[in-house]
């Protein structure tokens, strides 16, 4: 793998910790800790750690993402709102950009090997590897999708009234 | 020749530090979990990188399969505290919680 594209993917993590370590609302703190869930998974998954980058996006930008907002939505103490509407819409962009070059990473890179005769037909997990991509697609674009709703949940009254 | 492992071992310090400047510099127990979450991710991100250069890199993904499922067992535990530390004390803020213990 050429170093420009973990330059790439590693500027993308920075750009999104950096903004979630600083932001002042905390609905953008989670959501760009979302995002960089998301790439430290493309980031394993594309260097061959498929099953770890799936653990990682299922367990952080799945599960935490959540329990985070539930947490924060129980104590009430920080600030929800994210304040106009364009910041929102920039939000849902990014989730799109996210996706599209997770698809192209994800279809573009070694293809998926069907499974052999040297493999164990009783491999439960094997429909893992034969359907690779295409699962890590449907996931990434479910939590892309769960995260535009949140976005525009959270977005502010009087921007959508 | 910069290579893949000395980007991800460079961006995995960084993340380190930053985490742990976010969590000392915080006025909110949120915020100290998110930034906890950074720290892991930095430490995810640095074991995944050392395994990069060898020809199986199993014992690496063994150990940040090992380091995702603890990070994320912390934060589940912290963010549960965090919860009952808002019954109890009504902020979240840690100098006001000090405060409000004596």
């Amino acid at each position: 793998m050429a170093a420009e594209i973990a330059l790439l993917l590693c500027a993308a993590l920075l750009i999104t910790v950096i903004a979630a370590i600083f932001s002042k609302s905390m609905s953008v703190t989670i959501i760009m800790l979302f995002y960089a869930s998301l790439v430290l998974g493309i980031i394993f998954t594309i260097y061959q750690g498929v099953v770890i980058g799936l653990v990682h996006i299922t367990t952080f930008a799945g599960a935490m993402s959540v329990m985070l907002l539930t947490v924060v939505l129980m104590t009430g103490e920080t600030k929800l709102d994210i304040g106009n509407r364009t910041l929102a819409a920039l939000l849902a962009a990014i989730t799109i950009l996210v996706v599209a070059a997770s698809s192209y990473s994800l279809f573009t890179g070694a293809p998926s090997s069907p499974q052999t005769a040297t493999q164990p037909a009783t491999d439960i997990f094997s429909f893992i590897w034969m359907f690779r991509p295409w699962d890590l697609l449907i996931l990434i674009i479910i939590f892309a999708a769960a995260m535009i709703a949140v976005v525009n949940l959270l977005s502010s009254k009087e921007a959508r009234a | 020749m910069i290579t893949d492992q000395t980007v991800f071992a460079t961006v995995a310090t960084i993340l380190v530090f930053l985490g742990l400047f976010s969590m000392f510099y915080s006025r909110n127990l949120l915020k100290t979990i998110v930034s906890f979450q950074i720290v892991v991710f930095g430490a995810n991100l640095a074991l995944f990188s050392s395994g990069l250069g060898q020809a199986s890199n199993l014992m690496a993904n063994t150990l940040v399969l090992f380091s995702i499922v603890a990070g994320a067992s912390v934060e589940a535990v912290g963010l549960a505290l965090i919860v009952l530390v808002h019954r109890a004390y009504g902020t979240l803020d840690p100098w006001k919680i000090r405060r409000l213990k004596h």
